[in-house]
């Protein structure tokens, strides 16, 4: 299959960007500054970002949103007009076929964005669904309309200064609105995958995304590739899919309650009445109430759970690296990488940002759900034992405009 | 320091002789290839490293790779510098970016490794893959 090329194929040159073969798509995966330049501009100004890649699905139709909330987790219905969620393709036994974002910026139609990856999978899992309802119209809007993001602090007024009608999202997460850029129709997010407070994602008419690039360009943005968009979502502690979501490296199933975001993405109000999955995932929530509270009986059915780590040892825990406790083995990295993070200072108007302080290794593991939060783990890094801790988060972001990074003690 | 008198693996380490020892570090294509390097784990002096074998782990912020002498011998010094200061592998590669000096009894295992030349036109053929 030929590698297909985003709107923004030229811009990525012109950026010094070192090209990858990306679910068939040649994408960035950094320019020429690296990728560590790339997340540390994101975390104190504003990254672009070509997420062009990603698949797009327009449903619309009568039978719409009964449709929707059979084969998502999450409850559509929910949705105001100007309003997004977080939400999953699950399979019946409470698996993910993919994690994906539901918007709806107009009345008769909703915007489902899900992975490159899984994108010809999603589009023949939902087409076979669609058949059991009446009026239901999907259409693959993949090529016509290109996708970016801006993140960070920056994003907000370097999209603002370029904005000819129309007026940001509130402050807050998942609201949208409709704008006029570079004289074309632009739709407008509060989303993003970096875990920066500031987030815009834009879904903008191809004729205009060189324009709308330039612009954004012109007045700060910088270009961030894959490479960094990996490394600020694992700060964040963001699931992937194939890595949190998906198989485990054992080649089991992990379920969508192992995923912390997960009460986020699937909702079991009345008006959703039943979905795909859904007596799984009751049996899955279940399972992760009983933990909380502290029965461990419920362990068949949530064995292991997505927890984000810090190494305290000297090395970088990667995909597939087990945990260990004795001789047994009690999880598995799924994500790990070394980030960078400035110097910070808290003062009584938040937070400042100084120089770049340093890199420290930080993971997402599957592990036992008996293993909790400050818990000292052994991970091993080819071969060799490193130490680490469970950790509620590697970086703060709801406490202002400004993301830090929360370090051990 | 330049790039006169080196000897390259296909694995992208270089070799200097200089006597019995050899000095050995990361090339620049391989240092550019492999983005931000992040970390490095180096052996100890007195270790045994032989031909093709890996004597240690570069890792950069998406991947670990190996790094493999290009020569049987003794570690007689490793550059614990360069570690704290990654720079080095950016600005002198072919310098203060060392990164192990092997004794060797056998210098004449370099012979089979390429030239400065051959090594530029190998790299050619790496690229854009």
């Amino acid at each position: 299959m030929e590698t297909k090329k985003t709107p923004f194929y030229e811009k990525h040159l012109a950026g010094g960007a070192k090209m990858v073969d990306f679910a068939g798509w040649l994408m960035p995966i950094q320019y020429s500054g690296g990728i560590v330049a790339e997340h540390l501009t994101t975390r104190k100004s504003c990254g672009l970002f070509d997420v062009s890649h990603m698949g797009r699905f327009i449903i619309r139709g009568g039978g719409a949103l009964a449709f929707l909330q059979h084969v998502l987790t999450n409850d559509a219905s929910a949705l105001d007009i100007g309003q997004s969620q977080y939400t999953i393709l699950a399979n019946e036994s409470g698996g993910a076929i993919d994690d994906a974002y539901l918007y709806r910026f107009v009345d008769h139609e909703y915007l489902l964005v899900v992975n490159a990856a899984n994108k010809s999978k999603d589009w023949a899992h939902l087409e076979e669904q669609a058949e059991s309802f009446v009026d239901v119209v999907m259409e693959d809007v993949s090529d016509d309309l290109a996708m970016l993001a801006i993140q960070g602090p920056r994003s907000h007024d370097i999209l603002e200064s370029i904005m000819e009608e129309g007026s940001l999202p509130p402050d807050k997460r998942n609201c949208l609105t409709q704008v006029k850029i570079c004289g074309g129709d632009v739709f407008l997010g509060r989303t993003g995958y970096t875990g920066e407070p500031v987030c815009f994602e834009l879904f903008l008419p191809v004729p205009i995304a060189l324009d709308i690039w330039d612009s954004l360009t012109e007045k700060g943005a910088e270009p961030i590739g894959l490479g960094a968009r990996d490394t600020l979502r694992l700060e964040a502690g963001l699931p992937l899919y194939g890595h949190e979501f998906g198989m485990d490296p054992e080649g089991r199933e992990i379920p969508i309650y192992a995923c912390p975001l997960a009460k986020f993405a699937v909702s079991f109000a009345e008006v959703k009445g039943d979905f795909l999955g859904k007596s799984a995932l009751i049996r899955q929530a279940q399972a992760l109430e009983s933990i909380r509270k502290g029965d461990t009986s419920a362990g068949d059915i949530l064995p292991r759970l997505i927890r984000q780590v810090v190494i305290l040892g000297r090395g970088i825990a990667r995909n597939g690296d087990p945990v260990v406790e004795e001789n047994r083995t009690v999880g598995h990295v799924t994500s790990g990488t070394m980030v960078p993070y400035w110097e910070f200072e808290l003062t009584s108007d938040g937070v400042a940002l100084g120089d770049f302080k340093g890199m420290r290794p930080i993971a997402l593991t599957l592990l036992d759900h008996r293993i909790g939060y400050d818990q000292t783990i052994r991970i091993q890094v080819r071969g060799r034992d490193v130490e680490a801790m469970v950790v509620r988060k590697n970086m703060e972001n709801r406490k202002g405009p400004i993301s830090y990074a929360i370090l051990p003690e | 320091m330049s790039e006169e008198n080196l000897k390259f693996t296909e694995t992208h380490e270089w070799a200097r002789l200089d006597g019995k020892v050899v000095s050995v570090g990361l090339s620049a294509f391989a240092i550019e290839q492999l983005g931000d390097v992040v970390y490095l784990e180096l052996p100890k002096p007195g270790d045994e490293v032989s031909k093709g074998a890996s004597f240690g782990l570069v890792e950069s912020v998406k991947a670990a790779s190996d790094m493999y002498a290009p020569i049987d011998g003794v570690v007689s010094e490793v550059n614990y510098e360069v570690a704290d200061n990654l720079d080095l592998l950016k600005t002198d590669p072919y310098g203060s970016a060392w990164l192990i000096k092997i004794e060797s009894s056998d210098p004449s295992q370099l012979d089979t490794l390429m030239d400065t030349d051959k090594y530029e036109q190998f790299c050619a053929t790496q690229v854009d893959q």
